[in-house]
């Protein structure tokens, strides 16, 4: 094992709870170094308050689920699988109307064009539920949006549109942290004078004449805003990840990359074509089980070193709600000598005091982050991608990248959108809307994911994640939230397989700085009369009301017994 | 609904026999099985425990072995359309302990239909439907088909 360059986390091995594991005060009480060794060998403390590399407690729970509604989702799975082999066979034989695409009779001989069983699920399971996805909207998306109403007379598999129009729908399902989607404010009538001035479109790659004085301005302002020396903008989030990371990593390098990574990532690390190993998710013994491997053995059969290893994580998961370990990962990748990639599409603007990010979140230093990318799209309400880094990092992707030769540059009025949000975020427009915003959601999500907790629901993720997967688990309660909900007036995003495992299908909220207290207690009050409906109240570990009222004499009175 | 969206595992089928709930899903709808094999009144024991075995491991057949490739549009450009499910299962890999688990409740349910059976009626019946969902699960078997059957 190499020997890493100083700092206290490198002499010493990092423990899975982050202390440092010189066997001196831990927990507060002095141990020798063999009972903590001895100990830590035993068991996997998540022991986060005395100090080491956290400097808050971090409080993430996966509740399992219950044995008897694993149980009933299997049957209801199969129950759906017989059904849809039913139907299958009722359609072949033209006893029932078939709707989906199907060969002509002249074409029957040859080999077939359409593959029946790869569109099982989506013929049988997702066309019954469909209404729930794609809903048409007619309003800005803030925290409330108008939803154009449609009905189905043939289950789903087409739609009408009664003409109605259901107003100020409490929106739930938008990225929307820090409330920029808005179409009225300093942002947008920045960005009209800007339209005006110029244009729509680029219609060009960065790299021929598709460079503005706009996105000069964007990428300083970016690279302020994150503490990096420079940063790059694209037009598009998805290919910022697809595009950049081929251009960092290729054949010999080596990529640990976590379970549940977005796709923008995976169909990136498999272009760079670099070896990939998957680690579980946000697990450090794991990761760092693997940062070894590849250090000992080498590439497969040469044994010869990895060229580079790169490890890629994200923020915020948005499916489970997780924050990444950041602190122990850092320290993993500076005794190991890797470098780290880290997606921030959905904490940047959401997490941190300043609302700087998960950098900023857990008070790290973003020179530590050797590749930082994140989107505009979710907290600044507007599109694209960036990444920051040293200068000779962006300015080898300036030339490098498959975005800047090949891809347009981001529009001018998206690019004034940013400029105006973030200078907002900053407090650089002299108001403190940015901070007040920031405030708002750090209470928003608080609130809102104690009180579900309360009434009883399984809650995945992180305290402090904007983003609360709701546990729904059996397929059928899918489609009846979703459809419940929108009756009540509150649209959700649900999500089931195989975007998810099997059992674990759950109603994803997102919520927003918009969202003042009212809206949130009118949603949470519909939830809790949806789930005794649809008895989704699974948790057993419930959690006490706390008391609103102020500390006084009789509190001691009601816990006498 | 896309597979691949929200996760980096490409075929979500390697995954589904892995955990317990499917396994005691699973014990609990072969006791389903039983118990309504078990009410119909003409049926004798003997009878009943022989036909639990064979619809459960024609079942099993049907489901594990000839049924091809994924319900749903992979990433992977189709590599799993020619794959049974035991083929996919843990993409491939051998002695997991889903696989162990399906190949000894076969076994387990052969040799209590074969007590009740008293070792004599229905012998040949059980013990050609027990090889039949046996062999399949054998790794020397792993992507044979034999004469060409369900090959593509």
């Amino acid at each position: 094992m190499r020997p890493g360059p100083g700092g206290c986390c490198c002499r010493r091995p990092v423990r899975a709870n982050g202390c440092v594991a010189n066997g001196e005060v831990r927990n507060g009480y002095v141990r020798s170094s063999a009972a903590v060794a001895a100990a830590a060998a035993g068991q996997i403390h998540h022991v986060t308050q005395n100090g080491g590399l956290y400097k808050r407690p971090f409080n993430e729970a996966f509740e399992e689920t219950p044995m008897l509604v694993a149980v009933l989702t299997y049957v209801g799975y199969g129950v759906l699988t017989l059904f849809g082999y039913l139907r299958d066979f009722l359609r072949h034989w033209r006893i029932e109307k078939c709707h989906h695409a199907t060969e002509r009779k002249e074409q029957q001989d040859f080999v077939s064009l359409y593959q029946d069983f790869e569109n099982f699920y989506t013929r049988n399971l997702y066309m019954r539920i469909r209404d729930n996805w794609n809903r048409p909207i007619c309003s800005v998306p803030g925290a409330r949006v108008d939803i154009m109403e449609r009905q189905s007379h043939d289950y789903n598999w087409s739609f009408k549109y009664t003409g109605n129009i259901i107003k100020g729908v409490i929106n739930m399902g938008s990225y929307n942290y820090l409330g920029f989607a808005r179409n009225t404010g300093s942002c947008q009538e920045a960005a009209a004078k800007v339209l005006e001035e110029y244009g729509v479109g680029v219609c060009s790659t960065r790299q021929e004449i598709g460079n503005l004085d706009k996105h000069e301005e964007l990428e300083k302002l970016v690279a302020s805003f994150l503490g990096v020396e420079a940063a790059m903008a694209y037009g598009m989030g998805f290919a910022t990840n697809s595009m950049n990371i081929p251009a960092l990593v290729g054949k010999g390098c080596l990529i640990l990359s976590d379970e549940l990574n977005h796709a923008s990532l995976v169909l990136g690390a498999r272009l760079s074509g670099a070896t990939i190993r998957i680690f579980k998710h946000n697990n450090m013994q794991s990761l760092e089980k693997l940062l070894k491997d590849a250090i000992v053995y080498g590439q497969p059969r040469t044994r010869r070193p990895w060229k580079k290893i790169l490890i890629l994580v994200e923020g915020i998961y948005s499916m489970e709600g997780s924050i990444v370990r950041l602190p122990e990962v850092i320290a993993l990748k500076k005794k190991y000598k890797a470098y780290l990639y880290l997606d921030e599409a959905h904490s940047i603007g959401a997490l941190g005091p300043r609302g700087r990010g998960v950098v900023d979140y857990f008070g790290l230093d973003p020179e530590d982050v050797d590749v930082m990318m994140g989107t505009f799209t979710k907290s600044f309400g507007a599109s694209g991608g960036y990444i920051g880094g040293k200068k000779e990092l962006i300015d080898y992707l300036r030339t490098h990248s498959h975005s800047a030769v090949y891809a347009t540059s981001l529009s001018p009025p998206v690019v004034e959108q940013i400029v105006t949000s973030m200078k907002c975020i900053m407090g650089q427009d002299g108001t403190t809307l940015g901070k007040e915003c920031i405030q708002q959601l750090a209470e928003n999500t608080k609130y809102f994911r104690r009180r579900l907790k309360e009434m009883g629901f399984i809650i995945y993720g992180n305290e402090d994640s904007p983003v609360v997967p709701l546990m729904l688990y059996m397929p059928a309660k899918i489609g009846a939230f979703g459809r419940e909900m929108l009756k009540r007036n509150i649209g959700v995003v649900v999500v089931g397989f195989p975007a998810t495992p099997i059992i674990e299908s759950r109603a994803r909220f997102c919520l927003s700085a918009a969202h003042t207290k009212e809206i949130l207690d009118t949603a949470l009050k519909e939830i809790d009369e949806v789930g005794d409906l649809l008895q989704l109240k699974y948790s057993r570990h419930r959690l006490v009301p706390l008391l609103d009222r102020p500390f006084d004499e009789t509190t001691y009175e009601e816990t006498e017994d | 609904m896309n597979v691949g969206v929200a996760h980096s595992e490409v075929n979500p089928n390697t995954q589904v026999m892995n955990s317990w709930g499917i396994w005691l899903a699973y014990i609990i709808l072969v006791r389903l099985l039983h118990v309504v094999l078990l009410s119909i009144p003409f049926f004798s024991i003997l009878v009943v425990w022989t036909l639990t075995n064979v619809i459960h491991n024609l079942a099993m057949y049907v489901f594990l072995h000839t049924v091809k490739g994924t319900p749903f549009e992979t990433p992977n450009q189709g590599k799993p359309r020619l794959l049974t499910h035991w083929e996919q299962m843990d993409y491939g890999l051998q002695f997991t302990s889903s696989c162990k688990f399906l190949s000894i409740s076969p076994i387990v349910l052969y040799l209590l239909a074969s007590f009740y059976t008293k070792y004599a009626a229905h012998f040949l019946i059980n013990t050609a439907s027990l090889l039949s969902v046996l062999l399949p699960k054998l790794p020397q078997f792993h992507g044979v088909r034999l004469f060409g059957i369900n090959k593509y």
